[in-house]
């Protein structure tokens, strides 16, 4: 019997009502995240990544937003719960890492008393505690002589350097579940390195489990254990990180995955998506992805279901004979 | 590609003068530090390197929208670095340039149509049916609806938005296209329909790229020649996949080992090598070897004596005292 889940979507929908009709910016996810497990959502912008996981934290605020489906963390009801009953989970035990680190961070304050804030109101921890915390937690992510530089503000810091001192933040708590919203986007590559090597270590240390957003597929094959790629707010495919990326099923995963440019090899042309990403307004009653794939067929007006084998599964019709004649002709 | 050298760069300098919010006394950053390159016609060179290592800088002191401190520019043998506004604009026009932001670099209260129209009537390129039908022609190149002439930028979405800025570059038919990271605002699948564009133009109208970014897989997708910078200088140039199999400057290797990759073949990994630290400022500059502080090879000898760029092949150069697979 595996480990129950720590955290467990299930049918989760998310439609804004907006002047030109209602906006499903998430439309049916479902996934469960194992203890440790690191699960990457990746899928095009506006397909409905962010949405879904600040939905799941109760941090969509917007009167016009109707959330429907279920959140269950740590086996219990969380979609629903008000702002004072999320309170304890948000940032106690559900760390979260966005984009742009001043999001998490005020400039007003300095970092030290930032994260000694926030120890101090998940734990019953002295002033004096919580610092001498802060002080570790700086140096547990990296951060040089954290003595001196936990009286700093969040401006004398670089870019990677901020988003240090919000995992620090993250972290204060020893959360089961950190969610990170494309943590490493506005970042270099050498700091992206940094900071996703960073996660890991503490991921392994803190024994939780991760949910990374990003649209970037080579971050999910190095972070993730799991990857659900979205496409218009559905998921599109599910699956183990080695057989989504090494046997992609869903025709969006294969035009997704010819498209990146690789740094180990050049591949003569790129494989491209036609056309443009489905207006949000104006998502396909069938299959979401038929505007766009060459491989629709009639049935595809009908809204296909998430299936497969084992945990790999998508929503397609494609029967899996055709799949294999269609990759055998795909020439790498 | 031919040998012509479309374009000489000799030891650019560039400095900036910007005053600390501190202390209020003026600092002199020098963005780009000396940087010599020659880019053949019809070749894409393409410029790699973390934020602010000064690639746009370099870019806009090549085609001299910004004007150099010190060194010379020759654009088709002529130093375009010596030449004032007025002797440069008749050779504007065969320099062009495409934006990262597709977004900001067009006016968004003129038609498309206007915006691509508009080098051509600067120039006068001809009669204005004469320059309609060009923007006709142009629509088409670049694989636009030629119905969509008399719509606004906000109409388009960003991979529509960045075929109208290359149909405005190539309006006057340019020899050097400068592309300052013409995809990187733009989604994984859209961004490969614009670099097979690009690719697709410069076969067919034999055009010559300078292309940066800071995507390494973009970057060798693109490139017939890469240069590497690291804090205004070209630590390492060659041919793409020369330089992207065998890299030779310690901060190259250290680039290319930690790009995330697909890992969808049973090829081993390259062993990931994290650097330590931030890129420093261009203001102060790390005495000796401008790497040497988080280098993970440096010795003594880096701290104070700088490698200069050698050619220690034919087409194949690289700054460091201690160069790997230099063999
Ligand atoms: N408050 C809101 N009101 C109306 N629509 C919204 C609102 N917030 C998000 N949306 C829409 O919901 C859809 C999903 O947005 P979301 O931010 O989740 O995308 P994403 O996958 O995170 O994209 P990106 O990669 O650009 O961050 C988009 O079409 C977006 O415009
Ligand atoms: N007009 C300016 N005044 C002062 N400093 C400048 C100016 N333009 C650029 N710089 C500085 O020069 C350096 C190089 O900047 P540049 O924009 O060329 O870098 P880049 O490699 O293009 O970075 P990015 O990848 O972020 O676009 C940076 O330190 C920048 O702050
Ligand atoms: S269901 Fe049909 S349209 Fe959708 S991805 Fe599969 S084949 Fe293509
Ligand atoms: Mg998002
Ligand atoms: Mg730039």
């Amino acid at each position: 019997m595996p480990d129950s889940p720590i955290l467990s979507v299930q049918d989760l929908q998310v439609t804004f009502a907006t002047r030109q009709g209602p906006l499903r910016a998430v439309d049916g996810l479902s996934f469960d995240v194992a203890p440790k497990e690191v699960v990457g959502i990746v899928g095009e912008s506006g397909s409905g990544k962010s949405v879904s996981m600040y939905s799941v934290l109760g941090l969509v605020r917007d009167a016009n937003v109707q959330i429907n489906g279920s959140v269950k963390f740590q086996g219990r009801e969380i979609l629903g719960l008000s702002d004072q009953e999320m309170q304890p989970i948000r940032g106690g035990e559900i760390g979260m890492i966005f984009q742009d680190p001043m999001t998490a961070l005020t400039p007003v304050y300095t970092v030290g008393w930032q994260i000694a804030e926030q120890l101090r109101a998940h734990s019953g921890m002295t002033k004096q505690q919580a610092r001498e915390r802060a002080i570790e937690l700086l140096g547990e992510v990296g951060i040089p002589d954290p003595r001196k530089r936990v009286d700093r503000y969040p401006h004398e810091f670089s870019g990677g350097m901020r988003q240090r001192v919000v995992i620090a933040m993250a972290l204060s708590c020893n959360p089961k579940l950190l969610i990170a919203d494309e943590p490493t986007t506005a970042l270099d590559v050498t700091t992206q390195a940094q900071i996703l090597d960073l996660m890991l270590k503490l991921q392994d240390s803190y024994n939780s489990s991760i949910v990374i957003i990003t649209h970037d597929m080579g971050v999910i094959a190095e972070m993730a254990h799991k990857v659900v790629v979205m496409y218009a707010g559905r998921p599109a495919e599910i699956g183990p990180e080695i057989d989504v990326v090494r046997n992609p099923r869903h025709p969006y995963t294969w035009g997704l995955l010819g498209a990146v440019p690789r740094v180990e090899s050049r591949n003569d042309r790129l494989t491209t998506i036609p056309g443009n990403a489905v207006s949000p307004l104006d998502i396909p009653e069938g299959c979401a992805f038929a505007d766009r794939c060459e491989y629709r067929m009639d049935i595809c007006t009908k809204r296909p279901q998430l299936k497969g084998t084992n945990s790999h599964l998508d929503a397609c019709w494609l029967s899996d004979e055709q799949r294999l004649t269609i990759r055998s002709k795909a020439v790498r | 590609m031919t040998d012509e050298i479309l374009l000489k760069a000799t030891d650019v300098i560039k400095t900036f003068s910007t005053r600390s919010k501190k202390f209020g006394r003026p600092h002199l950053a020098t963005a780009v530090n000396g940087v010599s390159l020659e880019i053949r016609r019809g070749e894409t060179l393409g410029i790699v390197g973390e934020s602010g290592c000064g690639k746009s800088t370099l870019a806009r002191c090549l085609v001299q929208l910004l004007p150099t401190t010190s060194g010379s520019v020759f654009f088709e043998g002529t130093e375009i670095s010596k030449l004032s506004r007025r002797g440069l604009r008749p050779l504007r026009r065969k320099m062009q340039l495409v934006f990262q932001d597709p977004y900001a670099s067009l006016n968004p209260r003129r038609t498309v149509g206007d915006i691509v129209a508009e080098p051509l009537r600067i120039n006068k390129f001809g009669t204005e049916e004469i320059i309609r039908e060009r923007v006709r022609e142009l629509f088409r190149t670049v694989g636009l609806d030629v119905n969509s002439l008399t719509r606004y930028p906000h109409e388009f979405s960003g991979g529509q938005r960045q075929r109208i800025g290359i149909a405005r570059a190539l309006a006057l038919n340019p020899s050097l296209v400068v592309a300052d990271e013409p995809v990187s605002a733009l989604d994984v699948s859209v961004q490969a329909q614009v670099l097979n564009l690009m690719a697709d133009l410069q076969d067919k109208f034999n055009l010559t790229y300078l292309f940066i970014a800071h995507d390494l897989g973009v970057v060798r997708h693109v490139s017939d020649r890469v240069g590497v910078m690291y804090l205004g200088e070209i630590v390492e140039l060659g041919e793409a996949d020369e330089l992207y199999d065998r890299p030779m400057h310690p901060y190259t290797d250290a680039l290319l080992s930690v790009v995330p990759e697909l890992n969808d073949t049973d090829a081993p990994r390259r062993e990931r090598i994290i650097l330590k630290g931030d890129v420093p400022d261009p203001s102060d500059r790390p005495s000796g070897c401008s790497f040497h502080p988080r280098c993970p090879v440096a010795t003594e000898r880096c701290a104070v004596e700088k490698p200069a760029l050698v050619e220690i092949r034919p087409g194949r150069s690289v700054a460091c005292h201690y160069p790997k697979n230099a063999g």
